[in-house]
């Protein structure tokens, strides 16, 4: 079925302590990650918050699938292929919207947000074999819902969301989340889109990268012990306190808890002791109890990569959307709290955009590093690049998490490993259709 | 008292001069110490205060970004780009106590690392008399394209 080359061998990419910059230009490989990693694993989707009434909708990828998320009629959640069933056409048209129903413009057929053919034109032209019911939007195989986080799997048959998650990852969602005194977020403050003409895997590596603030992000901080007096390369250093971790699945955490802790820094200390900021912690309190409340303010939110292609960050949802080997999209969301203080919503979002977005002064700079890396890449009389920062430091923790230190490579050694496990998939798919559009399970080795 | 079109042209062409030349301290002292610099992301309005912008600043948010552009360690601006844009369409509007409203459309080409972008829009100036000249006290850019993936938007707007 597909080209009779050898099958790309990732045992010979992927190391322990090393990986091969093919990963990063062969495009290859990068159609081999649309179907392996986007066409067949969890990839998030959006926040059921930005679709809060029945109607709406936001059109998001998988991979390279266009795909409707719609609250519908009777209020649930649908991930849709946008593709009508008759032709092909793209029958969402707009990022994001409320619509009674998908209509398709080139022959007019419609259907419900739920996904249902409702009405075909001309019907007298289809005979009895022609069953609407055959024909609704297709949706999404597999779909599942965590505090508001819509994930979807265009394959039927894996893991369920549950297991690719994992308590850990889980946990920092929590933390999150459960900033709010509501425990819930809500993702309707719009959205940054920023763009780089390099690899995708260079984002999520950054992310939880504990080792580059000091020297990529150095003006920023400068600005900020010049206009305040704290001086946050501490945070960063390798004598810092705080560290990384690998969750296991390809999940990934820079954790600030134990020098939060130590310094008394993080969202408890940022919280001003004005009204908003007491009435702020009553609320907690109220919610959580004193102890849980502690925990959720030391921890300040979280810094966690949901592989493949979510990352919780500041006060945003980012979403990593990889266009070609060498180039990417990536889209932040930032975050309201709902039933917080409007003040601390919108110091939120000031935040927000003084380092992140197009014109911000910290991300920009990140992107700047990423085509950098891929220019580098040209140069192959050594192909490797180096992994093994804190390799021979890393140990288990009760929670069965993998820890090293915050500058260590702990955070892209964990998404190397996925990568390769994923990637060493056959490449058939785990399931074939019937003609009916039915599914049935794998009958593979 | 009607604003002098001539007068008001010229400063927006020698800011627009500034902004192409990469003379930060200069156009940072063309600000009012209230000012307010605004590009809104994905929408031409929209309340600031419940949506994000691409830019929206005060005057010390201002000064920490010329503060980084002058330090040469922006790598989003090292190599710096080339920029040159057009202003046009200006039409004006007398407010209070000589304040102008000032609507102006530009085109601009930036080029960076030999790729060049055009990036086009409207420019919202609120102008108050100072001396001969004006300062700015209100800035509000609404790209075309606002709503799109920017790859870098880090020389002045």
């Amino acid at each position: 079925m597909r080209s009779s080359r050898p099958a790309i061998d990732y045992n010979d990419l992927v190391k322990e302590d090393r990986i091969h910059g093919r990963v990063y230009t062969d495009p290859e490989i990068f159609e081999e990650e649309m179907d392996k990693v986007f066409h067949r694993g969890w990839v998030y989707v959006g926040h059921d918050s930005e679709i809060p009434n029945p109607g709406d909708f936001q059109l998001r990828k998988m991979g390279r699938q266009s795909v409707i998320m719609v609250r519908d009629e009777d209020g649930h959640v649908r991930l849709l292929l946008n593709r009508c069933t008759h032709r092909a056409n793209a029958v969402c048209q707009v990022e994001r919207g409320n619509t009674k129903k998908f209509r398709c413009a080139y022959h007019g057929w419609t259907f419900r947000t739920s996904g249902e053919l409702l009405g075909v034109t001309y019907s007298d032209r289809y005979n009895e074999s022609f069953r609407k019911e055959d024909f609704g939007l297709r949706k999404v195989p597999r779909m599942g819902i965590y505090r508001g986080f819509v994930f979807g799997s265009l394959s039927p048959v894996g893991v369920t969301l549950d297991e690719h998650l994992g308590r850990p990852a889980k946990g920092q969602i929590d933390l999150f989340v459960d900033l709010s005194p509501a425990g819930e977020l809500d993702v309707t403050a719009g959205v940054h889109k920023y763009g780089y003409r390099a690899n995708w895997k260079f984002q999520i590596e950054n992310s939880m990268d504990g080792y580059h603030p000091n020297f990529v992000h150095q003006t920023f901080f400068d600005n900020i012990k010049r206009r305040t007096g704290a001086n946050l390369t501490g945070v960063f250093a390798s004598h810092s306190v705080s560290l990384t971790r690998d969750l296991g699945n390809g999940h990934a955490l820079l954790d600030f808890r134990p020098y939060n802790k130590a310094h008394g820094a993080g969202l408890r200390a940022a919280l001003p002791t004005t009204p908003s900021g007491n009435a702020y912690r009553e609320a907690m309190v109220a919610r959580y109890g004193k102890e849980r409340t502690e925990e959720i303010l030391t921890s300040g939110g979280t810094h966690l990569l949901v592989f493949p292609n979510l990352v919780l960050i500041g006060v945003q949802i980012r979403v990593i959307r990889p266009i070609k080997i060498d180039e990417t999209e990536v889209f932040l969301y930032p975050t309201r709290l709902k039933d917080a203080p409007e003040d601390i919503n919108i110091t939120r979002l000031r935040g927000h955009e003084s380092f992140y977005g197009p014109a911000g002064g910290g991300a920009t700079d990140d992107l700047e590093m990423f085509e950098r890396n891929q220019m580098g890449l040209s140069a192959q009389v050594d192909p490797w690049l180096y992994l093994a920062r804190g390799l021979h430091r890393e140990y288990e923790d009760a929670d069965g998490t993998l820890v090293g230190q915050v500058t260590d490579e702990v955070t892209q050694r964990a998404i190397w490993k996925q990568w390769k496990k994923v990637m060493l998939q056959g490449s058939e798919a785990p399931a074939r259709r019937r003609a009916n559009g039915t599914a049935r399970r794998a009958a593979r080795a | 008292m009607l604003p002098d079109r001539h007068h008001i042209e010229s400063f927006l062409y020698r800011e627009a001069r500034l902004m192409d030349s990469h003379a930060y301290d200069e156009w940072f002292a063309l600000w009012t110490d209230d000012a307010l610099y605004w590009i809104p992301s994905n929408d031409d309005d929209f309340d600031p205060h419940r949506h994000v912008s691409i830019v929206y600043e005060n005057k010390a948010r201002i000064e920490d970004r010329i503060t980084r552009l002058k330090s040469g360690a922006a790598y989003a601006q090292d190599p710096r780009s080339r920029v040159s844009r057009v202003i046009a369409n200006v039409e004006l509007e007398a407010g209070e106590n000589g304040e102008v409203t000032v609507y102006s459309t530009f085109n601009l080409t930036a080029l960076r690392r030999s790729k060049m972008d055009t990036f086009a829009g409207r420019t919202i100036h609120k102008l108050r008399p100072d001396g001969d000249s004006f300062k700015i006290a209100y800035k509000k850019v609404i790209l075309v394209n606002n709503d799109e993936v920017i790859n870098n938007m880090t020389f002045l707007v």
